[in-house]
C-alpha cells in the first residue's frame, strides 16, 4: 500500500506541475485578448487616419501590415490557451475535490460511504471516460500531426498542438483518477485521511 | 422486452441521468458515464454504428474553441480582482453617507452598489464578499435587525446574474443559439424592475417596520459637503469607467464580450494598483481559483455534449418535445412548467449543470411554440437566480457564511434570505405576464421593401476586395462592416 501511496503522491505532482501552467494561461489569455482588442481598435483608427492623412498611415503601414499578418495566429492563441486550462487544469482540479457534485444524497452520508462512492464512480465512472477519451482524441492528434494540420484562418497556427493538448489532459486525468482511486482504497484499509475531503456548502 | 428497451430508450436514459446523478459522484463525470453507457448499449442493439463516439472528437473541438466561453475565465478573473481592489468599500462608504440620513438609508446604498457592481462584473462572489466584509459590521453596528442585512446583502450580490454582463447570459445566450448583446438589451428592463421591487420593499419596511431599518444616528454620518461628494465620486467614477470598458463596448459593437471581458481584467487590474491593493498574491489567487473553476465548468459541458450525443441519438428530443408541446394552455403552459420545472432542479444542479444539461432539449420545443428566445432565456436567467439564495447551492449565502462573524447564525442567514427569495419569484412572474419588459430594449431589426432590398444589394461593397480610399492597403478584411445603404 505504502508503495501505491507514494505513485499516488508522484501523479499528484505532475497534476501539480501541469496545473501551474493552466493558471498562467488564465492571465496570459487575459492579456493578449485584451492587447487584440485593443490593437485592432487602434488599426481602425489609423485605417481612419490614413484617409485623411495618407502620409501618416506610409509610416504605420509596417506595424500594421505586421499585425494584421498575424492576427489570427492571435485570435487562435488565445482558445489554445482556453483548452490548456480546461485539459491542464481538470486534473489538479479533481485532486483538491472542486468538480462540482449533486450533494442531495452525498452530503448526507458518513465519509466511509462517501470513499465508497469516489472508489466505484472513479473505477466504473471517470477511468473509462478517460480511457475512451484518450482513445478517440489521440488518433486525431496523430492525423494532424502527420499531415501538419494547418489553420482554415490566414496566418492562424498549426493545429496539432491543441488536439495534443486533447489525449494528454485526459491522460492527465486518467493518471489522477487513478491516484484518487489509490487514496480510497487507503482510506477504507488502513488509517489514512484524505486530505480534501468534501465540504457540504452549507450547514 | 428488447423492444420495449429498444424503443423507450429515450426515457431510461433520461431516469438513468437523474439516478447517476444523485449518487453524488461529480457531476461532470456522471453525465460522461450515463453517455457512454447507455451509447454502448445502444451500439450494441444496433441503434447506432459502432464508431459512433468518433463524433465526440467535433463536439470536444467545438467547445475548446468557443470563443464565447473565453468569457467564463475572464469574468471570474475579473471579480476576483475587483473583488478586493477597494472600489466596493469606495462606494458603500460613499452611498451610505449620503442615504444614511433616511430609514433604510444602509439597505438602499447596498441594492444600488450592488447593480453598480453587477454592471461592472458578471459574478456574484465579488459583489457579496466585498459588500458582506464591509456593510455587515456598518448595518448591525447601527441597530439594523440581523436577518435583514444579511438578505438585503445576499439579495444585492445576486443582481449581479441579471444585470449585464452577466456571465450567466453569455452561457445562455450561447447555449440558445442567440447573440450576447441581445441577450444583455433583453435583460435591461427586469433588472430595473428588480432594483425597482428591492428598493420598495425597503420603503415599506421603513414604514411599517421601522425598527429593522434605522437612520443612521448624526453623530455615525462624518462626511457632509464637499467630502462627500469627493468619496462618491472617487467610487463612481471608476465604476462608470469600467462600465463603459465592458459594457459600453459591447453595445457599441466595439468589443465581443470576450473581448470586454478581458479589457474588465486589465481594468480591475489598473483600478486596484491606483487604489494600492495590487499584490501578487491577490493576483495569484484570482488566476488559481479561476482556473479550477474554468476546468470545472467546462468538464461539465463536456460531460453534458457525450450525454445529450448519445440522448439526442436515442431520440431524446423527440421525446422531450412531444411531451412538452403538449400541454395545456400552449405557450402559457409551457412557461408555466418550464419555469417550475427549472426552479425545482435549481434546487439539485446548479447553474451551469442546468444551462448546459437542461436547457438545450427545452430550445426546439420553445422555437416550435414560437417562443422568443432571449425573452426565454431572460426570464430563465431570473429565475435560476433565485438558486443563489436557497440551498444547497445557494451561493450567496455561502459566500456570506464564509465571511460573517461566527455570533450570526446560520439559520438567520436563510430566514432573512426568504422575502428577497419572493421579491425575484414576483419578477419571473412579472416578465411571464409582461414579455414587452424584456423586448422593448431589443433592436426591432429593420423592414425592408423589395426595391430597397435591390439597393441594398448592389451597393454591398465585399470588404477586403480592394476598399476604395486606403492607401497601402491594411485594412483588417472583415472588420469593417460592408457599407449597406437603406433609403
Amino acid at each position: 500500500m505504502q508503495g501505491l501511496l507514494s505513485l499516488a503522491r508522484g501523479i499528484d505532482k505532475i497534476s501539480k506541475a501541469f496545473s501551474l501552467i493552466a493558471i498562467w494561461f488564465v492571465l496570459l489569455a487575459s492579456l493578449l485578448s485584451a492587447i487584440n482588442a485593443f490593437v485592432r481598435y487602434g488599426l481602425n483608427a489609423f485605417i481612419g487616419l490614413g484617409k485623411t492623412y495618407p502620409g501618416l498611415a506610409k509610416g504605420l503601414d509596417g506595424i500594421a501590415r505586421a499585425y494584421s499578418d498575424n492576427s489570427n495566429g492571435f485570435l487562435e492563441a488565445q482558445w489554445y490557451m482556453f483548452a490548456g486550462m480546461v485539459l491542464f487544469g481538470a486534473a489538479w482540479t479533481l485532486k483538491v475535490n472542486e468538480h462540482v457534485r449533486v450533494d442531495l444524497v452525498f452530503g448526507a452520508v458518513s465519509e466511509r460511504t462517501r470513499t465508497w462512492i469516489d472508489l466505484l464512480g472513479g473505477i466504473f465512472f471517470l477511468v473509462p471516460f478517460c480511457v475512451l477519451m484518450v482513445a478517440i482524441t489521440y488518433p486525431w492528434f496523430y492525423d494532424a500531426w502527420r499531415i501538419n494540420e494547418g489553420s482554415t484562418n490566414a496566418g492562424g497556427l498549426v493545429r496539432w498542438p491543441v488536439k495534443l493538448i486533447l489525449p494528454v489532459g485526459f491522460g492527465l486525468l486518467l493518471l489522477q483518477a487513478i491516484s484518487e482511486i489509490i487514496k480510497c482504497v487507503a482510506a477504507l484499509t488502513s488509517n489514512y485521511v484524505r486530505e480534501y475531503a468534501y465540504e457540504k456548502p452549507l450547514q | 422486452m428488447m423492444d420495449v428497451i429498444k424503443n423507450n430508450m429515450a426515457p431510461i436514459m433520461f431516469v438513468g441521468l437523474i439516478f447517476f446523478m444523485l449518487i453524488g459522484y461529480p457531476a461532470a463525470f456522471s453525465l460522461a458515464a450515463v453517455g457512454m453507457i447507455f451509447g454502448y448499449a445502444a451500439i450494441s442493439m444496433g441503434l447506432f454504428q459502432p464508431d459512433f463516439f468518433g463524433n465526440m472528437t467535433y463536439q470536444l473541438y467545438s467547445i475548446i474553441s468557443n470563443d464565447l466561453l473565453l468569457a467564463i475565465p475572464f469574468f471570474t478573473l475579473m471579480g476576483a480582482i475587483l473583488e478586493r481592489c477597494g472600489l466596493a468599500e469606495d462606494l458603500l462608504e460613499g452611498f451610505g453617507q449620503l442615504f444614511g440620513s433616511v430609514r433604510g438609508g444602509l439597505s438602499y446604498a447596498v441594492i444600488i452598489v450592488g447593480a453598480v457592481l453587477g454592471a461592472i462584473t458578471g459574478t456574484v462572489a465579488a459583489s457579496v464578499i466585498a459588500m458582506g466584509v464591509i456593510s455587515l459590521p456598518v448595518m448591525l453596528k447601527y441597530g439594523y435587525s440581523v436577518r435583514h442585512t444579511t438578505g438585503v446583502i445576499a439579495a444585492s450580490g445576486t443582481i449581479t446574474q441579471l444585470v449585464p454582463p452577466s456571465l450567466v447570459l453569455v452561457v445562455l445566450a450561447d447555449v440558445m443559439g442567440k447573440s450576447v448583446g441581445d441577450m444583455y438589451k433583453g435583460a435591461i428592463g427586469p433588472s430595473i424592475i428588480q432594483i425597482a421591487l428591492f428598493i420598495l420593499y425597503v420603503f415599506f419596511l421603513s414604514i411599517f417596520k421601522p425598527k429593522e431599518v434605522p437612520a443612521l444616528p448624526p453623530e455615525a454620518r462624518v462626511l457632509r459637503g464637499a467630502p462627500l461628494l469627493w468619496k462618491c465620486a472617487k467610487g463612481m467614477i471608476p465604476s462608470l469607467v469600467l462600465i463603459f470598458l465592458v459594457l459600453g463596448t459591447i453595445f457599441m459593437g466595439l468589443a465581443t464580450p470576450t473581448e470586454a471581458g478581458a479589457m474588465g481584467v486589465v481594468g480591475a487590474f489598473a483600478l486596484a494598483a491606483i487604489n494600492r491593493r495590487l499584490t501578487w498574491d491577490l493576483t495569484w489567487q484570482g488566476m488559481d481559483s479561476t482556473m479550477r473553476l474554468t476546468a470545472m465548468v467546462a468538464f461539465i459541458l463536456i460531460g453534458a455534449r457525450v450525454f445529450s450525443l448519445v440522448f439526442q441519438g436515442v431520440g431524446g428530443g423527440h421525446w422531450i418535445e412531444g411531451m412538452l408541446t403538449n400541454l395545456p394552455g400552449g405557450q402559457m403552459g409551457f412557461l408555466i412548467v418550464v419555469n417550475i420545472f427549472v426552479f425545482v432542479l435549481a434546487f439539485f444542479l446548479d447553474f451551469f449543470e442546468i444551462a448546459f444539461i437542461v436547457i438545450p432539449l427545452l430550445v426546439p420545443v420553445a422555437t416550435k411554440l414560437n417562443i422568443d428566445l432571449i425573452w426565454l432565456g431572460v426570464l430563465l436567467c431570473a429565475n435560476i437566480q433565485t438558486s443563489f439564495m436557497h440551498p444547497p447551492f445557494g451561493f450567496a449565502l455561502f459566500y456570506l457564511r464564509g465571511i460573517a462573524p461566527p455570533s450570526i447564525k446560520s439559520t438567520d442567514i436563510y430566514m432573512g434570505a426568504i422575502p428577497w427569495l419572493f421579491l425575484q419569484i414576483a419578477l419571473v412572474c412579472i416578465l411571464i405576464v409582461w414579455p414587452e419588459s424584456v423586448t422593448y430594449w431589443l433592436d426591432k431589426g429593420t423592414v425592408m421593401n423589395q426595391q430597397q432590398v435591390d439597393d441594398a444589394l448592389k451597393n454591398i461593397i465585399i470588404p477586403g476586395m480592394g476598399s476604395p480610399g486606403v492607401p497601402g492597403g491594411f485594412g483588417l478584411p472583415g472588420l469593417d462592416p460592408p457599407p449597406i445603404k437603406i433609403q
